[in-house]
């Protein structure tokens, strides 16, 4: 670690830890319900299971950008972050939010608009926030030696993701329109700008472990991201062929989305080539095998399991059943899960100066969460398959095909269990790599919530 | 070989190219989607019922035009498959309409707010969604002989939207109760009336719920189950 703000990411990066072991457990939840076991219905009915466990998903991937921005601006632009008191600020105010709307959920307080259920107050709340966050780095790039195009990438996708999110939050009496601005959003986050971020954070992850050129790296990176553009921002299409917007949607929609996996495809192709190109031996291997792992994952599950329902003809049937759920689950594990826990098994070792990524513990992890997320993906993708071709193509009652599937949720469950527990060796880990060390780091244990604490504290004792 | 400044021009290009086809395109839709929703008929209570619909996130369990989660029904066009007056009396206890299914919740709405959800459900459904929900393919094609002679062709309104939910006629119809085509043989006019005003106190813990029908409804449904042909 070069610069001592970079520290900062630490708090991001625990913040995320813990909002995923809690979305993981409100994903049981909803697999439990889909068994039959509804037992939590009375007080955690599936309607707020499901806007928790998404929006914590939302949450600790912005939480990782946002801590993969504290720790990659200040050595691409060689200086320190300015204001890091207020960082601080922002990075409690971005946890208190949080919590507000996770408990509010519990109790009805949200609006029932997918993925974009927080409240309209809070909104305003996130968008305070965000901008703080967004002045900050963008500070301290504009004062920076260096503005690399690996640092604006990452800037601009987190700048423009902060600008996509307004157009959620106009009031439509039309449900039509409403929704197609939700998607505004949804869609143009990811498989929009969030590619950016994307794009950014692995190529200052390939430079650094495999010490490629720059010039050639950051070329591709133009490339790559003007596919995903070129293809993406028509391909927000695919989301307005069945909800009552016009028909010239079915072709621009399905054209501009089909070539979108070709984005995803170049980023893996990246990604390996510049692997092997590199003259480094970086020691860190585990931060290589999750990079590695994200290219691979992001282009199967976004890029191929996207493909296989984005034409219109196939969409008709699996619009709105639990193929979409199938690759719901790997897209975003494999392109944003897995980049941020690739840049966290990278900067971890670097922040405490601890070596644990050589032990078989982060292996496992890896090698646990990603067959589990195959095997998920695969219960999910047989349950939908079976669900498509029994309600939508036979026409049999809804009621009566989900009893059929109820297996298909106890092979989740199993999937899922493997899953957690290769996530729990990644925790484990980063507890045992404990605080980030050198003097005068800003205080960041202090103003932490309780469960922040409670972490450090765990840090602590593991340190001692 | 492809220069930076190459690779940056085709990334801004692109970017931009598209994105004015993009605006264009939401300009054009939002020319095309007042008709082609009927934004004539968005009346207050439709609105008020988009209102119950976000504020309870009842998306959170349904799929609506195929967006929300996948645990229960799609709505699309349930005003068209149930009625309205199935709706009301199954939302005002969902658990008796379906006992011991997937649960619904139970709401504690008014009269007047179950008829703006209804109201909502049923401008959604006249939304030209550009053919979504399909006709499903492969459906068994309807049954042409009928048994018994009955069939539902002749029911009344009432007995459409609420018995066939549970009950087969004519091999049409739900499971949950069994088949009415022969009830003639076990019920008379009062028996059948008796049960009708309600099953539970003539069979404590029936699974038949109790139905809000009127003295017409019941005459009109005794009328056609106990008709001999
Ligand atoms: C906790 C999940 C959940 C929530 C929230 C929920 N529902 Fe349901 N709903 C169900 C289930 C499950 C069914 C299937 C019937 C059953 O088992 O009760 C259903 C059935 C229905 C049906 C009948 C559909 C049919 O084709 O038979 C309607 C209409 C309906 N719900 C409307 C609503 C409305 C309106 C709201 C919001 C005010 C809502 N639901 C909220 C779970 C839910
Ligand atoms: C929620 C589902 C449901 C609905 C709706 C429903 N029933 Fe039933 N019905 C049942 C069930 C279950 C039984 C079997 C009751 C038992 O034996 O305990 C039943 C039994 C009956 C019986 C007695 C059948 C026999 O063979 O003894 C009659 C008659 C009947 N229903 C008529 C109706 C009529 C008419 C309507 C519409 C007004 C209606 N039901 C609506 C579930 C339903
Ligand atoms: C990392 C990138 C991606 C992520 C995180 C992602 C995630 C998701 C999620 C969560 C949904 C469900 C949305 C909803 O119904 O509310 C969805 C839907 C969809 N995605 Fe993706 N996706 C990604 C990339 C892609 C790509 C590249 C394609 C096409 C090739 C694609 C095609 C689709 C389609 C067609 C739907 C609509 C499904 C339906 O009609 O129900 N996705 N995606
Ligand atoms: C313990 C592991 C998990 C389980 C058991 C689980 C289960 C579920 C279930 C049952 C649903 C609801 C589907 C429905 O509406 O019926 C769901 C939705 C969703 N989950 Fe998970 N999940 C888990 C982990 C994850 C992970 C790791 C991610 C992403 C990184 C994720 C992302 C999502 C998304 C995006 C949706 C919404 C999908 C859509 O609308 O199409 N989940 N999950
Ligand atoms: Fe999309």
């Amino acid at each position: 670690m070069k610069y001592k703000t970079q520290q900062i990411a630490w708090l991001f990066f625990a913040t995320s830890m813990l909002l995923f072991a809690l979305q993981l457990v409100y994903g049981f939840i909803m697999a439990f319900a889909h068994m039959g076991y509804d037992t939590l219905h009375p007080w955690i009915p599936f309607n707020a299971a499901r806007a928790v466990h998404t929006n914590l998903l939302v949450m600790w991937l912005l939480s990782g950008f946002m801590g993969a921005a504290y720790y990659i601006i200040p050595e691409e632009v060689e200086r320190e972050i300015v204001a890091p008191k207020l960082a601080v600020v922002q990075w409690a105010a971005f946890v208190i939010v949080g919590v507000i709307a996770i408990i509010g959920f519990h109790f009805g307080w949200w609006e029932g608009r997918k993925f974009l259920e927080i409240p309209r107050p809070l909104d305003w709340l996130v968008v305070v926030d965000v901008l703080t966050f967004v002045g900050i780095i963008g500070v301290t790039i504009w004062k920076g030696n260096r503005p690399t195009t690996t640092a604006i990438a990452l800037y601009l996708g987190l700048v423009l993701a902060a600008v996509l999110y307004l157009p959620g939050m106009i009031h439509f009496k039309s449900q039509v329109l409403d929704s197609f601005y939700r998607w505004w959003v949804v869609h143009l986050w990811v498989e929009g700008v969030w590619e950016l971020v994307m794009g950014g954070i692995l190529s200052f992850l390939l430079i650094k472990l495999t010490g490629v050129d720059r010039e050639i790296l950051e070329k591709w990176l133009y490339v790559i991201v003007g596919f995903t553009f070129l293809s993406g921002i028509l391909g927000t299409g695919h989301h307005y062929y069945y909800i009552g917007a016009p028909r010239i949607w079915l072709i621009v929609g399905g054209v501009f989305s089909a070539l979108e996996p070709l984005a995803f495809l170049g980023m893996a192709m990246y990604g390996i080539a510049m692997a092997r190109k590199g003259g480094r031996q970086h020691p860190n291997k585990n931060a290589l095998l999750w990079t590695l792992g994200c290219c691979i994952m992001s282009f199967t599950g976004a890029g191929f399991l996207g493909f296989a329902h984005t034409l219109p003809q196939v969409n008709m049937y699996t619009h709105g059943t639990l193929v979409t759920a199938m690759h719901g689950h790997m897209a975003f594990w494999g392109a944003y899960g897995m980049l941020v826990f690739a840049l966290i098994a990278y900067a971890m070792p670097e922040l405490t100066g601890r070596a644990r990524h050589k032990g078989k513990m982060a292996e496992w992890a890896f090698w646990m969460t990603t067959i589990g997320m195959v095997a998920m993906t695969g219960a999910f993708a047989v349950a939908g398959v079976a669900q498509v071709y029994m309600e939508r193509m036979t026409g049999l009652d809804f009621l009566d095909v989900q009893d059929a599937l109820q297996v298909h949720f106890f092979g989740l469950v199993l999937a899922a269990t493997l899953f957690t527990t290769g996530f729990a060796l990644y925790v484990v880990d980063f507890v045992k790599y404990g605080l980030p060390r050198s003097g005068g780091a800003p205080r960041t244990t202090t103003n932490g919530s309780a469960d922040d604490v409670v972490v450090a504290v765990g840090a602590r004792a593991a340190e001692g | 070989m492809l220069s930076k400044s190459a690779a940056r021009a085709f990334f801004i290009g692109g970017t931009l190219l598209t994105g004015v086809a993009f605006a264009a395109l939401t300009v054009h839709t939002h020319q095309t989607v007042p008709e082609q929703s009927n934004e004539a008929n968005l009346t207050p209570a439709v609105e008020r019922g988009h209102g119950i619909w976000t504020d309870e996130n009842c998306m959170g369990c349904h799929t609506l035009l195929g967006e929300g989660a996948y645990y229960a029904p799609e709505l699309t066009k349930v005003v068209e498959r149930r009625g309205k007056l199935w709706i009301k009396t199954f939302i005002k206890d969902p658990e008796a309409m379906f006992p011991g299914r997937r649960r619904m919740v139970k709401y504690d709405f008014t009269d007047a707010q179950i008829d703006d959800l209804i109201a909502f459900l049923e401008w959604v459904g006249n939304i030209d969604a550009n053919g979504f929900p399909a006709d499903p393919p492969y459906a068994p094609a309807p049954q042409a002989v009928i048994v018994g002679g009955r069939s539902l062709d002749n029911a009344p309104e009432v007995f459409k939207s609420l018995c066939t939910a549970c009950h087969m006629v004519g091999g049409k119809g739900g499971n949950v109760g069994p088949p009415l085509d022969d009830i003639s043989a076990r019920y008379d006019a009062a028996s059948l009336d008796a049960w009708l005003v309600d099953p539970q106190a003539i069979k404590p813990g029936t699974a038949m719920p109790k139905l809000p029908l009127t003295p017409e409804h019941r005459k009109a449904i005794s009328t056609f189950l106990l008709e001999t042909r």
